[in-house]
């Protein structure tokens, strides 16, 4: 077991996700409260309160977030919960979207309130099938039963939700990205400032939150702050949505309370590596920890995961992130070389190519490392990619340019005799292997 | 008043709310590709970083300004990452600066000298687009040669608002395309993502391969093509780089014509009319005198004008509106007093001419015709059937609805067939051969300087209109310089 | 797109009013679900009736990875090959599928029953390796699955 639930506090059945089973579960009660007894600043101190921090990848702090917007300044105000989960690695937020999906929703509600929003969106990647059939469901029942539309429970709060899809494109995931999308233009991240919270979706204060981020707020308004204080660590309360995968015994969706002992998660709740393989390494919280944050992504050696607990503060001391939540295991005998190539394909593919180093960058060290792995690489090769990374690293407009950078200076850092001696011999050597 | 500090002197930021405007407003160049005044920022090419202390490098064009912040420009850091993003640029460009025509008054160019100066760090092949895409008639683009700083989409965006180029596919495939179906000859200011573009992608296919850019020089002079009198630079050879094989006309001919910034006017751009002034002004000039068809001396003219003058008794005088202000007025000392003076339109919109819109473009095709109706009025020409003698300055009139019989005394500066029907006809100069000044619709009025010598056997008008009135003197000296 | 109006018409009314462009990308997504791609005439009609530059829609279009503009294959076999997926034997995935159709990714089989493409990840790196057939997942394949899964699809 990883400690206290939050989120998979429940059964999983073939109803579980439904309105009438997440009712009896003592769903929407927390919103019935905060409609008749809480003001919407008692609903936004009450997240302050509970140290909740993002789960979409750079952990900010959810109520610091939202106090940038004053509920009440007459304007429009919206919220998206950012479902575009695009991270390699990540599949956590599909887990709420096909399980509880009206967690999410009701959660939504009371951060609408909170907010003094009257329409938002869920915009969830282009590529879930299944997880949008049962989000759209929950949407539907949700309207069906009085918790959208008008004056919702009898109160003065009305407020609409859109489910937009996305439609294939990563960079989608980095918030102010989204919102041209929304607007039906190119996807392109935005300069800060300003923040979006000062001008965001149609130009107006806007608040965009992790799915995870936002579907602890049911829990929260309906237990309290100081319930949720007492789950996870000091610094870090709550729990997190891990999604491992890789070269794991048990891969999938896990709770994990945070302070939870990671050598205790690896070996013993997820069954340990693959077929008994040693461990060579994780790469902890996405590829790039989400394209928000990039700097926190770094590869972890198994000598370093031993002594770790899973939680922001001892990640970030040790130089890496729980990101977007997103775990990848790495046996012994695999090929970093041609990991850093999936990699780097990957950002290449993926920078929207608005501004000059990732769009440059990203295309270069994928070319390099083509070559490499090509048996063409050339001495000063690792010297340039080291160069190439280290100007992404907080040039771009986004964090997309960052990511790359770290996932190159990463892998070179702490393999780099695997890089020399594929230039040297032109060949892996782990004869490529990846599996 | 705020003050900020730019590698440590004070300054003030006046109207300004950015690190880079305040900065190039105060003598302190930073570099930039992708930031252009009259646009929205984008902050897409990463060349205008600056350290602000304490919070280290950032892009100037976004950065607002707070009171008593503390900015370097020329910082370690900072030069390393500009260097950084010249590497990055140059990565895919082809650098084939000995065959492109911006080379000279290229961005890229100059930044690479100012700031890296390096060779690439890269060996691989770059990668190829497209060369010669055809934008319009008027404009070819060079992808290869594209930093995708997207000042000419915004340009069509936000400035002229034809909506025609856009950004298609992403990442480092990512390309300037027009609207399928579209090209930008829908767009009346096309010309102007030429100027804006501060590499070889947009060039203009009249001027391609014409002549390299520091073998030329600009003249101030301003558009005659409609009431707005919008300043531009006529672009000519430079005299020290006069070819020796051709003569004078050509080595003076007008090669481009680009806007020359105004703010109370025209602010960066002009219309692509204005760039076609070399066709309005190339054409067939009048050179020679005539009286009734027949060549004479110019000083055989002006007399024979001046006994026209003498001789008739009720005169009418249609004044050009493109006189200039010196002219009209030398029109009014000398002439005024003989005439029934009426403005005409020289020019009229022609065929397929977009007539007027709301940011530059006026329905009056006329550079002057404020200061002719400041001196002559704003009446409609009338001209009684017992007029004797009609004078018409410039183009614009059909002798055919004039009263039968009356006297012509025509100055003109283009070869055309009336000139031969004039009892008296003078040839006079074009803007392109003297000083002046225009009023435009607003008021504003701005200056003109030549470029051209004086065509032989032409005068000024300035010079001709007191010689016309001088009571019964001779008239020589008046001739062309 | 004409007969889907209606169908627009719905989706506004969820959303805050004066913003119709954010209807861009659900329309085309509902056009291409329709028609199997976006047409030229599409682009133009969504123009007219979401009041958007023709040049917009293009721009969009061309940024997004599941809008196309022409048909494809009857089954669309796109095959994750990303980190996770690499790391479960996606790659092998891959060469079956070539080797089996006849086609690199990125082409259609010439009785145009089958599109081959390989994708980034699609959120299924738990049950890697993932193939997304038009719009299902099949998770967890092993390569007799692939084939058991191409007897399949007609």
């Amino acid at each position: 077991m990883t400690g206290r639930k939050i989120l998979m506090d429940f059964e999983i059945t073939a109803t579980s996700h439904s309105l009438d089973d997440y009712r009896a579960r003592g769903g929407y009660e927390a919103l019935a409260k905060a409609l008749r007894t809480m003001k919407p600043r008692e609903v936004t101190q009450e997240i302050v309160d509970s140290g909740l921090q993002g789960r979409g990848g750079a952990a900010f702090p959810a109520g610091r977030k939202w106090q940038g917007i004053d509920p009440d300044d007459g304007q429009p105000h919206y919220l998206i919960a950012n479902a575009d989960e695009g991270e390699p690695g990540t599949f956590k937020d599909r887990w709420v979207l096909e399980y509880t999906p009206h967690t999410l929703l009701e959660s939504m509600l009371l951060s609408c309130y909170a907010l003094g929003v009257r329409h938002c969106f869920v915009y969830i990647r282009g590529e879930y099938d299944v997880p949008w059939r049962r989000l759209d469901a929950a949407v539907e029942e949700a309207y069906a039963a009085g918790y959208f539309g008008e004056n919702i429970l009898g109160s003065d709060f009305s407020c609409d939700l859109f489910v937009f899809r996305g439609a294939g494109a990563y960079v989608c995931g980095e918030a102010s990205s989204l919102l041209g999308s929304i607007e039906g233009t190119r996807a392109f991240p935005r300069n800060r400032p300003p923040r979006m919270t000062v001008r965001g979706l149609y130009q107006a204060p806007t608040v965009v939150n992790n799915v995870e981020t936002l579907s602890t707020i049911a829990w929260i308004l309906r237990n309290g702050a100081k319930a949720f204080r007492e789950v996870g660590t000091e610094k870090s309360p709550g729990t997190r949505l891990i999604s491992i995968s890789g070269h794991i015994a048990r891969p999938g969706v896990y709770e994990v309370e945070l302070g939870y002992s990671w050598a205790r998660f690896l070996h013993e709740d997820c069954g340990g590596v693959l077929d008994g393989r040693p461990l060579k390494a994780v790469i902890p919280g996405g590829i790039s920890s989400q394209v928000l944050t990039g700097k926190d992504a770094k590869v972890l050696t198994a000598g370093e995961v031993e002594g770790l607990t899973l939680d922001h503060e001892k990640l970030r001391s040790a130089g890496s992130s729980l990101g977007s939540g997103g775990m990848i295991v790495i046996a012994e005998g695999t090929c970093m070389v041609r990991l850093l190539q999936i990699m780097l394909r990957f950002y290449h593919h993926e920078s929207c190519g608005q501004c000059t180093p990732c769009r440059e960058g990203t295309g270069w060290m994928h070319r390099i490392i083509d070559r490499i792995v090509a048996g063409d690489g050339r001495s000063e090769d690792l010297e340039r990619l080291n160069y190439i990374a280290g100007f992404n690293d907080g040039t771009t407009i986004c964090g997309l340019g960052d990511a790359a950078g770290y996932a190159a200076t990463a892998m070179l850092a702490n393999f780099r005799d695997e890089f020399e001696y594929f230039i040297e011999h032109r060949r892996s050597k782990f004869a490529g292997n990846l599996e | 008043m705020t003050a900020i500090f730019i590698n440590g002197q004070p300054v003030e930021t006046g109207e300004h709310t950015t690190v880079l405007q305040v900065a190039l407003a105060n003598g302190f160049y930073i570099p930039h590709f992708c930031w252009h005044p009259e646009l929205s920022i984008v902050g897409n090419c990463r060349v205008c970083v600056v350290e602000q202390e304490g919070r280290g490098v950032g892009i100037a064009c976004n950065m607002p300004i707070s009171d008593g912040m503390r900015v370097l420009t020329d910082s370690e850091p900072v030069r390393a990452q500009r260097k950084a993003m010249l590497q990055f640029i140059l990565l895919n460009h082809p650098v084939d600066c000995g065959i492109c025509d911006k080379a000279g008054e290229c961005a890229l160019q100059d930044y690479h000298y100012a700031y890296n100066g390096e060779p690439a760090l890269s060996s691989d092949p770059k990668l190829h687009s497209t060369k010669f895409f055809p934008l319009s008639e008027r404009i070819i683009l060079d992808n290869e040669r594209c930093i995708l700083c997207s000042r000419c989409v915004r340009f069509t965006r936000e400035v002229s608002k034809s909506n025609v180029l856009g950004l298609e596919h992403r990442g480092d495939h990512m390309l300037v395309r027009p609207a399928e179906g579209r090209t930008l000859d829908d767009d009346p200011y096309s010309d102007n993502v030429i100027d804006i573009c501060p590499v070889g992608a947009l060039l203009s296919r009249s001027f391609l391969y014409q002549s390299r850019v520091w073998y030329l020089e600009p003249t101030p002079s301003v558009c005659p093509g409609c009431a707005r009198g919008c300043t531009v630079q006529l672009w000519h050879r430079k005299p020290e780089w006069r070819l020796k094989g051709l003569d004078e006309r050509h080595n003076t001919r007008i090669q481009r014509v680009t806007p020359l910034e105004n703010p109370r006017v025209n602010g960066p751009w002009i219309c692509n009319k204005g760039r076609d002034l070399p066709t309005l002004l190339d054409r067939p000039r009048a050179e020679q005198a005539l009286l009734k068809g027949a060549p004479v001396a110019m000083t055989q003219a002006i007399e024979a004008g001046r006994t026209l003058l003498d001789q008739a008794g009720k005169r009418v005088a249609l004044v050009s509106s493109w006189g200039s202000n010196e002219e009209l007025r030398a029109f009014r000392n000398s002439l005024g007093d003989y005439f029934s003076c009426f403005v005409k339109a020289d020019h009229q919109p022609a065929e397929g001419e977009v007539v007027e819109d709301d940011l530059l473009i006026r329905a009056d095709k006329n550079p002057n015709t404020r200061a002719g109706q400041d001196l002559f009025g704003t009446a409609a020409a009338a001209i009684p059937e017992d007029t004797d003698l009609v004078l018409v300055w410039g183009e614009g009139v059909d002798f055919g609805t004039l009263p039968r019989g009356v006297k012509i005394l025509f100055l003109g500066s283009w070869l055309l067939p009336e000139n031969g029907h004039a009892d008296v006809f003078i040839p006079i100069s074009i803007q392109t051969e003297r000083r002046g000044h225009y009023t435009n619709f607003e008021g504003v009025v701005s200056a003109f300087e030549p470029c051209q010598p004086r065509r032989d056997g032409v005068i000024d008008a300035e010079t001709l209109f007191p010689l016309l009135s001088a009571p019964g003197g001779s008239a020589s000296g008046g001739g062309a310089a | 797109m004409k007969h889907l109006i209606p169908e627009f018409e719905r989706l506004k009314t969820r959303l805050p009013p004066n913003h119709d462009a954010t209807l861009l990308v659900p329309c085309l997504r509902r056009i291409q679900e329709d028609r199997g791609f976006i047409d030229d005439s599409d682009i133009d009609g969504l123009g007219e009736y979401l009041g958007i530059p023709r040049i917009q829609i293009e721009e969009v279009l061309s940024f997004y990875g599941m809008l196309r503009r022409k048909p494809i294959g009857r089954w669309h076999l796109q095959v994750c090959r990303n980190v996770s997926c690499s790391m479960r034997g996606a790659e092998r995935l891959i060469d079956q599928l070539v080797g089996k159709l006849g086609v690199q990714p990125g082409e259609t089989t010439s009785d145009g029953r089958f599109t081959l493409s390989t994708v980034e990840c699609l959120g299924s790196c738990g049950t890697a390796p993932v193939v997304m057939v038009n719009e299902a997942y099949h998770e967890n394949l092993s390569a007799a699955d692939l084939d058991a899964l191409l007897e399949r699809l007609d």
